[in-house]
C-alpha cells in the first residue's frame, strides 16, 4: 500500500531525475545543433542546416593528422597497458605474498594522482633523459594513465570467478598455458574488454597529460581543440567537437552491446 | 590455472618495472626538482616563496572552495539520480538507456563539454534567454568568466562520477533489511533515512573523494570557463611549466597542491570513520 504522500514524493523524484538527465544531455545537444548552423558564428537555435563545417575540418590536414595521432596513442597505450596490466592483475589475484595489498594500491595509484602532475612528471623525467615531447614519452605517459583501468576491471572480474572450471581443465590434462587461453581468458574477457574501452576513451579525451608533451607536429585532437577554443570559437570547432561526441556515443553503445552498461559501471 | 613462483615474478615484475620507471621515478624527479634551484643546488627557497606569498594561499583557497561546491552540487544531483536508477526504474532497457546518457558525457572530452557550457552561459546563450524570458532578470547578465561558471561547468562534468559510484553501492544493498524496516512499520521516508542512506554512505564517501580530487586538479574546464579572470592552482602550475619555464617552482606548486589535497582527504576520512564508529556504538 502506498500513501498519497509517498506517491507524490516518488513523482517529484521522477520529475527531478528527468530534469537531471536533460541537464546531462543539454551541452552535448547544443554543440551538435550548433555544428549545423549556416551562420558564420555560433547560433542556437541554428539557422538552416549545412555540413560545410564538417567538410571544412575534414579538409584541414592538421585536424585529420591530430585525429590519427590521438587514435594511435589511444590504441597503442591501451594495448601496452593490456600486456602489462592483465598479467599483473592475474598474479595479484591468484598468489598471496607479503606486500600484495601495497602492490595492488600502487597499480591503481595513477588514478588518484592529478593527471596534470603525471604529465608534468613525465615531461621533467623525459627532459632529463633527452626524449621530452616525443612519441615514446607520449606513449608511456598515456600507458601509465590508463593502466589502472585495465588492472581494476581485470581484478574485479577475477574476484567473482569460478575456479572449478580451471581445475576441471587442468584435471583433464590441459597445460597451464592452454587453460589460461581457453578458460581463464574467456571468462574474464568481458571485464578486460570493458577496461580496454575505458582506457581507449580516457586516453582519447586526455588534455592534461598530453598538453605538456605535445609539439606542433605531435598534437592530439583534444589539445588542438583546447588551444583553439581558448582564443576563438566558431561553428567549425563545434563540428570537430560534435564529431568527438559521435565517437563517444559509438563507443558507449559498443560497450553496452559487449557487456551491458549497467553491469560494467556498477561492478568496479 | 596455477602460477609458478618463477612465472609470478616475470608476470608481475615487468609491469612493476614499467610503473617504477615511468611513474615512480618521474614523480621522484619532480619532487626533487621542487627542492632545487634552477642551477641544481638544494634549497627550500621554492617552498618559502610558495608559502610566503599571500597570492598562492588565495589561489589554493579558491581551488578548494570551488572543489567543495562542486562536490556538494554533484552529490545533490547525483544521489537522487543514482537512487532513481537503482530503486525506482524497473525496466532493464530504460535502466541501460539511462546509463548510456550518464556515461556518454563521461566519454566526451572536458573541452567539448565546457565548450557546450560556454554557448549555454554566454550573454546571448540559452540560460540568459530563459531567465529574461521568464522575467527573472531584466537584461542578460554575465555568467561566464567567474567562479560561478567554473562551478557550473565542473559540477556538470563530475555528476556522472558521483552517480556511478553511489549507484554501485545502492545496487548491492541487501533489500531484505529495507523490507524488515517496512514490515516493522517504518514508512518509506523513515526506511530511507534510517536504513538505506546509512548503508549507502560508503558510496557517498567514495564518490565525493573522486569528485573532490578530480575537481582540485581540473585544468581544462577552469581555463575555458574562467576566461582568464579567475586562476586555480592547476593553471598556475601550467603557467610555471609552459610559460615561465620555472620547472622547479612549478614542481613546488604541484607538490603543495598534492600534499594539501591528501591532508584534506585524510581529515575527511578521519571524521567519517569517527562518525560511523559513534553511530555503531549508538546502534
Amino acid at each position: 500500500m502506498t500513501s498519497f504522500g509517498e506517491r507524490l514524493s516518488r513523482a517529484a523524484l521522477t520529475g527531478f531525475c528527468w530534469i537531471a538527465i536533460l541537464y546531462l544531455l543539454l551541452p552535448l545537444l547544443i554543440i551538435v545543433a550548433v555544428s549545423f548552423t549556416t551562420t558564420a558564428y555560433l547560433k542556437f537555435p541554428p539557422d538552416g542546416f549545412t555540413l560545410k563545417w564538417y567538410a571544412q575540418f575534414l579538409r584541414d590536414p592538421t585536424y585529420v593528422e591530430a585525429i590519427w595521432i590521438s587514435a594511435l596513442i589511444a590504441v597503442g597505450a591501451t594495448l601496452l597497458a593490456l600486456l602489462l596490466g592483465v598479467p599483473a592483475a592475474l598474479v595479484l589475484a591468484r598468489r598471496s605474498f607479503p606486500g600484495q595489498q601495497a602492490l595492488s594500491a600502487l597499480f591503481l595509484s595513477p588514478l588518484i594522482l592529478p593527471t596534470i602532475v603525471i604529465g608534468v612528471a613525465i615531461l621533467q623525467f623525459a627532459a632529463s633523459l633527452g626524449f621530452a615531447r616525443t612519441w615514446p614519452a607520449m606513449l608511456v605517459g598515456h600507458t601509465v594513465l590508463v593502466l589502472p583501468y585495465i588492472v581494476r576491471t581485470t581484478l574485479a572480474s577475477l574476484a567473482g570467478f569460478e575456479r572449478t572450471l580451471e581445475e576441471a581443465a587442468l584435471d583433464l590434462g590441459a597445460s597451464n598455458l592452454s587453460t589460461f587461453f581457453l578458460v581463464t581468458l574467456s571468462l574474464i574477457k568481458p571485464g578486460v574488454i570493458a577496461g580496454a574501452l575505458f582506457a581507449v576513451i580516457i586516453s582519447w579525451i586526455n588534455v592534461e597529460l598530453s598538453i605538456f608533451n605535445t609539439t606542433a607536429h605531435l598534437m592530439t585532437i583534444p589539445v588542438k581543440l583546447f588551444n583553439y577554443v581558448q582564443y576563438s570559437v566558431d561553428p567549425m570547432i563545434a563540428a570537430v567537437s560534435a564529431a568527438t561526441i559521435y565517437v563517444a556515443i559509438a563507443v558507449v553503445f559498443l560497450l553496452d552491446r559487449a557487456v551491458g552498461l549497467d553491469k560494467v559501471t556498477t561492478s568496479s | 590455472m596455477r602460477i609458478s613462483r618463477w612465472w609470478a615474478l616475470v608476470l608481475l615484475g615487468i609491469p612493476l618495472a614499467f610503473l617504477t620507471a615511468f611513474f615512480l621515478v618521474p614523480f621522484g624527479v619532480m619532487v626533487m626538482a621542487s627542492l632545487q634551484t634552477p642551477e641544481g643546488a638544494w634549497t627550500l627557497a621554492n617552498y618559502a616563496r610558495a608559502f610566503g606569498d599571500f597570492y598562492y594561499w588565495e589561489t589554493l583557497l579558491l581551488t578548494f572552495r570551488i572543489s567543495l561546491w562542486v562536490t556538494l552540487v554533484a552529490f545533490l544531483i547525483g544521489y537522487p539520480l543514482a537512487y532513481y536508477i537503482t530503486y525506482i526504474v524497473q525496466s532493464r532497457t530504460i535502466r541501460r538507456l539511462l546509463y548510456v546518457v550518464i556515461v556518454t558525457p563521461l566519454f566526451t572530452s572536458n573541452i567539448v563539454r565546457s565548450f557546450g557550457w560556454m554557448i549555454l552561459l554566454g550573454r546571448r546563450g540559452l540560460v540568459n534567454n530563459v531567465l529574461v524570458g521568464f522575467g527573472l532578470i531584466e537584461r542578460p547578465v554575465s555568467l561566464l568568466n567567474s567562479e560561478l561558471s567554473i562551478v557550473i561547468g565542473l559540477s556538470y562534468i563530475m555528476t556522472p562520477f558521483m552517480v556511478l559510484t553511489i549507484a554501485a553501492v545502492l545496487q548491492n544493498i541487501d533489500r531484505s533489511l529495507e523490507h524488515a524496516a517496512r514490515d516493522l512499520g517504518a514508512n518509506r521516508a523513515v526506511t530511507f533515512a534510517r536504513v538505506t542512506f546509512p548503508l549507502s554512505l560508503p558510496g557517498v564517501v567514495a564518490g565525493s573523494l573522486i569528485v573532490f580530487t578530480l575537481s582540485v586538479s581540473a585544468y581544462v574546464t577552469p581555463s575555458i570557463l574562467s576566461g582568464g579572470k579567475e586562476t586555480v592552482m592547476s593553471m598556475l602550475i601550467f603557467q610555471q611549466y609552459a610559460v615561465i619555464f620555472n620547472l622547479q617552482f612549478g614542481a613546488t606548486l604541484a607538490v603543495a597542491l598534492l600534499v594539501t589535497t591528501l591532508l584534506l582527504i585524510a581529515g575527511y576520512l578521519f571524521v567519517v570513520e569517527r562518525q560511523s564508529r559513534g553511530a555503531r556504538r549508538v546502534a
